[in-house]
């Protein structure tokens, strides 16, 4: 034990530490006794907590998977299916593999988790749920505060997934080389939407918000690790993701949504925005091209730009079209309007408002009503601009959405006297 | 100078489900109290304990699994201090880490034997 009065422990190591060991010991011991692998890391984590109470071991992520790894040869000799002889012999080999195989396996067969994690078999929100929780080792209660999803839900989709693995067999194995870019295609969806559930479903609780950007950051680079994983698009993406996350912390000021016309600009954490700018560069370099290029060519104009009014408008709703082009979504079709709104064509953005149909908005119809009044406020029509406001207030779920929304409202309200 | 012992009952992590994170910030709190209880020199000894055993009663020497009818009733520790009274002790005891999770301390001074 190494027993000076420091507890020098990085941050989330439990947690991180947690996905690798969940993606080693199944490589180990097979993605079919998941379930038992998963009972072992959570008591090895309850050890943990108890035994570093006065001090941490020397090594602690090499005592963590250790003990981790001796506790699923306990679980599976306790376990019925395993009482024969052929199964101890075998158990005894595993207790042979030592700290320095797994070490240099632990990132190899994380990467393999990934691809379990959205195997295609599995439904986009279950796809998410998994990786949330073997890969970035989340309780189900955390998955569930951070999807707004009740713990039950969250416990279905897990125990579906586990079920799935049992059935069709799917081993922690990378895919098929035919298979591997419509694969990846795919794992980048997942951070994509693990990125956003944190970056634009702003929640009372902006801590779970920024883990999961966290988290997302961390799972692309954990692809970009790889080769032949690197593409245009793994990097736009990554850009992407180093971008937003760069203004992450001027979004939200006591407990108020900050629009981007009035971040405090200095704040934008430098060093992603110059990993972002890098990243983006490289993925430039490739000939693929995809919609994340052109959302991290757009933000980064907004980086760019040293105040709001700087912003190069124009050339951001030239992005729009090309992005709308890989993935046309009634979004993008907002945030064009709202480009549009910027530069005072407000034909052209209505022209916009008036293709989209709400309805097809479902629980974000807010955010069409919220533009619609953008629009009317800047043609001066202030009763109208109230009465989307209203519309979007009523049908916004979110506190501090509704809290900005009704801000907005107050504003206008008082201008009109 | 008076020995109290401070009993820790309830809030086991393992009944609680505790996350990965959550255990490790647990961890943080419990090693920040005993690092101040350190630097002020006023632990005698501590340990912490297993949640399961047994129980042995009567004059029979009736033997029982798990002497606990509820996790709550669960001795999860103990530390010996050396403090000036009762009143010190209890104010030690504030910094208890888990108390939030429905977590109990019991403290009682510890008789010294006359030789």
């Amino acid at each position: 034990m190494n027993t000076d009065n420091e507890i020098k422990i990085v941050d989330h190591l439990f947690r991180h530490q947690s996905g690798k060991m969940l993606a080693i010991l199944s490589k180990i011991f097979g993605l079919s006794n998941l379930e038992l692998i998963e009972d072992a890391v959570q008591d090895t984590f309850l050890q943990a907590s108890i035994k570093w109470r006065n001090g941490l071991p020397e090594n602690p992520e090499a005592w963590l998977t250790l003990t981790a790894k001796n506790r699923v040869i306990d679980l599976l000799r306790q376990s019925k299916s395993l009482k024969n002889r052929n199964a101890n012999y075998k158990l005894d080999e595993y207790s042979k593999i030592d700290e320095v195989y797994m070490n240099h396996e632990v990132e190899d067969s994380q990467l393999r988790m990934i691809f379990v994690a959205c195997h295609p078999a599995f439904s986009k929100e279950d796809q998410i749920t998994f990786a949330l929780k073997a890969i970035s080792g989340f309780s189900g209660k955390e998955i569930a505060s951070a999807l707004l999803q009740n713990e039950e839900t969250i416990k279905k989709r897990l125990s579906r997934a586990r079920k799935k693995i049992k059935e069709l067999d799917i081993k922690l194995e990378y895919p098929d080389p035919n298979e591997i870019e419509s694969r990846i295609s795919g794992v980048l969806q997942i951070i994509y939407l693990i990125f956003n559930e944190g970056f634009h479903s702003i929640k009372e609780n902006s801590l779970i918000d920024k883990e999961l950007c966290g988290e997302a950051l961390r799972l692309t680079k954990l692809l970009l690790i790889k080769d032949n994983f690197r593409t245009g698009t793994l990097y736009a993406l990554f850009a992407l993701l180093c971008f937003n996350s760069s203004r992450i912390d001027s979004k939200i000021l006591d407990g108020e949504i900050i629009d981007l016309k009035n971040q405090d600009r200095s704040k934008w954490y430098l060093p992603l925005i110059v990993l972002g700018q890098d990243s983006l560069r490289t993925a430039q370099m490739y000939s693929d091209r995809s919609a994340y290029h052109y959302e991290a060519l757009i933000a980064a104009e907004h980086v760019k730009a040293i105040k709001f009014e700087n912003t190069n408008w124009e050339l951001i709703i030239k992005y729009y079209d090309e992005m709308y082009k890989f993935s046309p979504s009634i979004n993008i079709l907002l945030s064009k309007t709202i480009a549009f709104l910027q530069i005072d064509k407000y034909n052209q953005a209505k022209e916009i408002l008036d293709l989209i149909k709400p309805k097809e908005l479902n629980q974000r119809v807010y955010l069409y009503h919220g533009t619609l009044a953008e629009y009317y406020i800047k043609i001066n029509n202030k009763n109208k601009a109230i009465e989307e406001l209203d519309k979007a207030i009523n049908s916004c779920k979110n506190n501090l959405e509704i809290k900005y929304l009704q801000k907005k409202r107050e504003v206008l309200v008082k201008s009109k006297n | 100078m008076k020995e109290f012992m401070m009993i820790f009952i309830g809030a086991d992590y393992e009944e609680l489900g505790l996350s990965p994170e959550q255990l490790q910030e647990r961890m943080g709190k419990w090693f920040a109290w005993s690092k101040k209880m350190g630097e002020q020199g006023i632990i005698r000894c501590g340990e912490a304990l297993f949640p399961t055993g047994k129980t042995i009663s009567g004059p029979n020497r009736v033997e029982s699994d798990g002497p606990y009818t509820e996790s709550k009733e669960i001795i999860g520790g103990f530390y010996v201090i050396a403090v000036e009274d009762m009143a010190a002790a209890t104010k030690v005891a504030q910094d208890f880490p888990d108390f939030d999770l429905g977590g109990t301390v019991e403290i009682r001074e510890v008789m010294k034997f006359e030789h």
